[in-house]
């Protein structure tokens, strides 16, 4: 029975194959290596704590439940920073759905629905941009971060913050290595910008 | 020229800027969060055991299967009374020598009881502590001692199963 610094000095894999055969303190070993990894990957993509906490623990969830399906051919890492990846992305596009949904449903037909389905935004005092800037962390990088689109956020959060390759990071995202590159370059103009404006 | 040194500066301000950034940590008992809501997997053995208890112990299950075995066992009664009545006396024969065997084998046990008692010296300790007049009261106390090992070691082989377990067998 290994302890939990045996655990600590092996790979991955090892740990998921004990995991596999029932072992809890892999599975702790697992949580305590990549806890912080996807809480700060999805709190920098979602900027709200309570929110990135579900999120991550969703992610874990279900990644640890999944552990059967995983394939040791891919990085254990590439796989769990894969569906927190998804879950920021998919929280993003309600919170956008949301926005949608001050204007009146997109489906809605008669003045009263619209004005019915808008009303449901109405108790946002803030407009998701202000929202988003108010809950920001406060150093300017990280505010710069903030204005990046969703992609370009994952790609400079994986490749800078989390030291990921260019290869990993296109497991991660599902794309083209010359995409992720692309994305990256942009990014880092971008926030190179952001960051001349604060000093002009 | 100016411009060009002020996008390399920027490029390598943004990039100190990003490897400074912390690594962010969820709120404490985020694991055990978690791990109450992660099953771990389950011998397929004790899985397929528990799935055939759960299914055994609902009520109309569990009369019926219990109707089935004794009906089992009335008809092989039933079946082998005319064979046993038949033959009645294999049977006693049978039965005898396997009498004959058990009773064998208890002597046998019972003797290398006795032999290891005399062997390792247990009876004469006993002997020279009565000689010496130990009290009775030690020996009580003794006897008592290991009374209450014995109790704490059922309590321990036989306590309930930690929680993450009980949990994970709700889910």
């Amino acid at each position: 029975m290994p302890t939990a610094k045996d655990l600590q000095a092996l790979g991955d894999r090892e740990v998921v194959e004990l995991a596999k055969a029932g072992k809890e303190a892999a599975y702790r070993e697992l949580l305590r290596r990549y806890e912080r990894p996807v809480f700060s990957l999805i709190f920098r993509m979602v900027r709200d704590r309570a929110l990135a906490e579900d999120l991550s623990q969703e992610t874990f969830i279900k990644v640890l439940n999944a552990l059967e399906s995983y394939r040791p051919e891919y990085k254990f890492s590439s796989w769990i920073f894969k569906i927190a990846n998804n879950a920021a992305i998919d929280q993003l596009r309600r919170r956008d759905l949301d926005t949608l949904s001050l204007d009146g449903a997109p489906d809605a037909r008669t003045a009263d629905e619209v004005e019915a389905t808008a009303l449901q935004a109405t108790d946002h005092a803030e407009s998701p941009l202000q929202e988003l800037e108010s809950r920001e962390t406060g150093t300017a990088i990280e505010r710069a971060i903030a204005r990046l689109r969703p992609e370009y956020r994952t790609c400079i959060l994986l490749r800078h913050v989390e030291g990921r390759s260019y290869e990993e990071i296109a497991e991660v995202m599902d794309l083209p290595l010359g995409t992720v590159k692309t994305y990256i370059h942009r990014a880092r103009i971008e926030l190179r910008e952001y960051l001349a404006d604060l000093r002009t | 020229m100016d411009k060009q040194l002020d996008h390399s500066e920027l490029d390598a301000l943004v990039l100190r800027e990003l490897s400074s950034l912390p690594g962010l940590a969820p709120s404490r008992g985020f694991q055990d969060r978690v791990m109450a809501r992660v099953v771990l997997p389950r011998p397929a053995a004790v899985v397929l055991l528990q799935r055939a208890g759960a299914w055994a112990i609902q009520p109309r299950r569990a009369v019926a299967l219990a109707t089935a075995y004794a009906s089992c066992v009335v008809l092989t009664v039933l079946l082998a009374a005319p064979w046993v009545a038949a033959h009645a006396s294999v049977a006693g024969l049978g039965a005898s020598w396997l009498v004959a065997q058990a009773g064998h084998w208890l002597d046998a046990a019972a003797m290398s009881v006795a032999a290891w008692t005399v062997r390792s010296g247990l009876v004469s300790a006993l002997r020279s502590a009565a000689g010496n007049g130990v009290r009775p009261w030690f020996l009580l106390a003794t006897i008592a001692v290991g009374y209450a090992a014995s109790g704490y070691g059922m309590h321990l082989l036989l306590k309930a199963p930690r929680r993450s377990d009980a949990l994970a067998d709700t889910l």
